[in-house]
């Protein structure tokens, strides 16, 4: 269904292209200053308030509600809720995943280091900067390498192979998106392979150490801690902790989905990455990314990964100067004869669904596009 | 000024699931910016010009800091541009009743750290170490000798007025290295002491101009100086603080006419900085406590494989972040654009980054 207008490269063209796009790295880091320390600052201070804010009407409306003004119980909550969810998203997205990257660490802030980081998820930031930082980043969409490709869940490419199993994609799918962090948080452990008998038991117990602690501790601050502050009046916290954790899963999943699962993105054979030079890389990182327009306020509340493209070029470089870059690499792009992968949120993400859809279904890959041209 | 450090039990442990120190920082630091849950931080309060490109920072430190004896140093951490910097200032003057820190900070060369604590606005915020440092006065009452080069000046500074505070009980010498009379800090203040107390001598030695007061001498030190400074035949303690050259240059002057003899160089030995990749450089793991010779010219990463270290590490090309460790001193080299990082770093990322001078890594 999908309209490909990339062509391939010769090895020449693709030298040049990844020198083009370094040189635009190099340019952006050596602008790099108070302004993007500024930036990150403001953004975590966002988070605090946005979470003090929350908490404090979800209390307050808990305790309001449940003795002297009932009609209040409902607006302050939900309020609450939605206020606690948007904290949680920007923690996550703008903070927690960028400063992981190491974008950061050039300012040298103990509070900002990318290999110290932990974040307000279930999933532990080592298991993240393992699956992520690692193979995601470096293996993108190379099938076998990158588990992010369906998560081991889903089939969202026709070239996996097809099992009965994908006939319940569509209720799984929405199951995953519900539960994101809780399928992030143990993506690491590779559960399948001890259920094929691939894995010791004792090896699997050894990793789930360190993510249940991780997990045990979110789960007291949220749905004991925080509620049990408002004694009594107990259930109404508990729940708005549960719908913004729901809320916060639904939209990274929603983001996320969109960076790679999108009509136009593609996979890649292993046989890709073999000797593969620093343009290649940079082409391969293109072809299997995509981007959501939406200005502003959807790259704030995405993380800047409304510029998945750009992050997977530089995801060390702040996010914040995304946008500003974008124009350079979209420019670069166009004369190289590389389709840039964009478009709005509805419009992408219809497009993921339609892939969760359609894919549940035995499919057949189409015809191969080469990334380098023949001969 | 010692606290034991309590283990945390239970029930701190609880808290900090709900409010971690940094969020309980990032609150407290609205309140006031000096608060902080575990962090020692000072608040300039003054600034005195002491000399050309000399300026004295008084701080007042918030409840985290343990204090320091004379002579000791302590770390001091600044933003500049978005990037944080830390040196090491000796405090210039004994430990107050208010708790109030002063230290003495030079312009030096092309330094970042020193020229922004010239003009920092009073009022400002900085981040702060525990007190380090082994230069002190020995106990026995035997007379002391001190030398100091420059910078040099500041420990001795703190350790002369906490002699002068308990009455020069022994005699005590200071002679004071500069190229100028301007560049001298406190010098009447020493003067003053040197009035008021016979067991306290002072001497001026200048390197760039001739002497014209009677507590001034010329040159750099010399044997000949010895015949001043340890005058008659009793034997003094000597306290030497300077550059590296001016500390190996009193060693080598003094022999053996000392009872004891403390140093401290406020720069490291030279170090040779060569612009090719050609050659070995010493590295120093501090976690393991190895220390490894590795060549220059591949990734820090690779070298160090080579050596049976095995660092953790992901992409090997620069972006996984993975082996990112912290570097204390040295300097390395990019190997993508080849510039060279000086800085100490909690985030070097091995893979892409080879040695330039001796290392410390934190491996």
């Amino acid at each position: 269904m999908s309209k490909i207008y990339s062509r391939a490269l010769s090895p020449d063209e693709l030298d040049r292209f990844g020198e083009e796009l370094d040189a635009l790295r190099a340019r952006t880091l050596a602008t790099l200053g108070q302004g993007d320390a500024d930036y990150i600052r403001r953004i975590m201070a966002g988070v605090r308030w946005l979470g003090l804010g929350g908490r404090v009407m979800l209390m307050v409306g808990a305790i309001l509600g449940g003795t002297v003004m009932p009609l209040l119980l409902w607006p302050l909550c939900i309020l609450g809720t939605v206020l606690l969810g948007l904290s949680k998203i920007l923690e996550n997205m703008e903070v927690g995943h960028n400063v992981m990257h190491g974008q950061y660490d050039w300012m040298g802030d103990p509070a900002l280091q990318g290999r110290s980081y932990e974040w307000d998820i279930v999933g532990t930031s080592d298991s993240w900067r393992k699956t992520h930082n690692y193979s995601h980043h470096t293996w993108t969409n190379v099938r076998g390498m990158d588990d992010d490709i369906g998560y081991g869940l889903l089939r969202i490419f026709p070239e996996q192979r097809w099992k009965p199993f994908y006939l319940m994609q569509p209720v799984v799918a929405v199951v995953f998106a519900l539960l994101f962090e809780w399928g992030v948080a143990l993506q690491d452990l590779r559960i399948g392979r001890w259920f094929a008998g691939k894995m010791k038991g004792r090896t699997l117990l050894k990793m789930t150490t360190p993510v249940a602690k991780k997990a045990g501790k979110q789960v007291l601050k949220d749905y004991l801690l925080f509620p049990l502050l408002a004694g009594p009046y107990f259930l109404p916290v508990l729940l708005g902790n549960v719908v913004a954790n729901l809320i916060r899963n639904v939209w990274t999943y929603m983001i996320i989905f969109c960076g790679h699962f999108t009509a136009d993105s593609e996979v890649f054979p292993k046989e890709c990455v073999r000797n593969e030079t620093r343009g290649h890389w940079y082409l391969r990182q293109l072809r299997g990314s995509s981007n959501l327009t939406g200005g502003r306020i959807m790259n704030l509340w995405s993380g800047n990964l409304s510029h998945q493209i750009e992050h997977h070029f530089y995801p060390d470089i702040p996010a914040n100067r995304y946008a500003a870059m974008a124009v350079e690499v979209r420019e670069i792009c166009a004369r190289y004869g590389q389709h840039y992968n964009t478009g709005s949120l509805p419009k992408q993400f219809g497009t993921v669904i339609w892939r969760i859809l359609r894919h549940a279904f035995p499919s057949k890959p189409g015809p191969a596009r080469p990334l380098i041209a023949a001969g | 000024m010692e606290t034991a450090i309590r283990r945390p039990n239970w029930l701190s442990r609880l808290n900090a699931v709900w409010a971690p120190p940094a969020v309980l920082d990032f609150w407290l630091s609205r309140l006031n910016p000096l608060w902080s849950w575990g962090h020692a931080r000072a608040r300039v309060i003054e600034l005195h010009p002491e000399a050309d490109g000399v300026t004295t920072l008084v701080l007042r430190p918030n409840r985290h800091f343990r204090g320091f004896r004379p002579g000791q140093h302590v770390t001091v951490g600044v933003e500049i541009d978005g990037v944080r910097y830390t040196r090491s200032y000796s405090a210039s003057d004994m430990p107050r009743a208010d708790g109030r820190i002063r230290i003495t900070v030079k312009t030096v060369e092309g330094g970042k750290v020193g020229a922004f604590l010239q003009t920092i606005p009073v009022g400002s915020v900085l981040s702060l170490g525990q007190a380090f440092g082994e230069l002190c006065v020995p106990d026995e009452p035997a007379p002391c000798l001190m030398l100091a080069a420059g910078s040099g000046i500041t420990p001795l500074l703190s350790l002369v007025n906490a002699q002068a505070a308990a009455g020069f009980r022994r005699p005590v010498r200071l002679a004071y290295w500069a190229r100028t009379r301007a560049q001298l800090v406190q010098a009447e203040a020493l003067r003053a002491f040197a009035s008021r107390h016979p067991n306290f001598k002072v001497h001026f030695m200048l390197t760039g101009e001739a002497s014209q007061a009677a507590d001034e001498l010329e040159g750099r030190i010399e044997p000949r100086h010895l015949t001043t400074l340890l005058s008659g035949d009793e034997q003094a303690h000597v306290l030497a603080c300077g550059s590296y050259g001016f500390v190996e240059r009193v060693r080598e002057v003094l022999g053996d006419r000392c009872l004891s003899f403390r140093a401290e160089a406020f720069s490291p030995p030279p170090r040779v900085i060569d612009a090719s990749d050609q050659g070995h450089v010493r590295v120093t793991l501090l976690k393991s406590g190895q220390t490894l010779d590795i060549p220059r010219n591949k990734s820090l990463l690779e070298a160090l494989e080579e050596q049976g270290v095995k660092p953790r590490h992901g992409c090997r090309m620069g972006i996984c972040n993975t082996c990112a460790c912290g570097k204390s001193s040295g300097a390395t080299r990019h190997l993508h654009d080849r510039s060279v990082q000086h800085e100490p770093t909690q985030a070097l990322r091995l893979c892409i980054q080879a040695a330039q001078s001796d290392l410390s890594l934190e491996l």
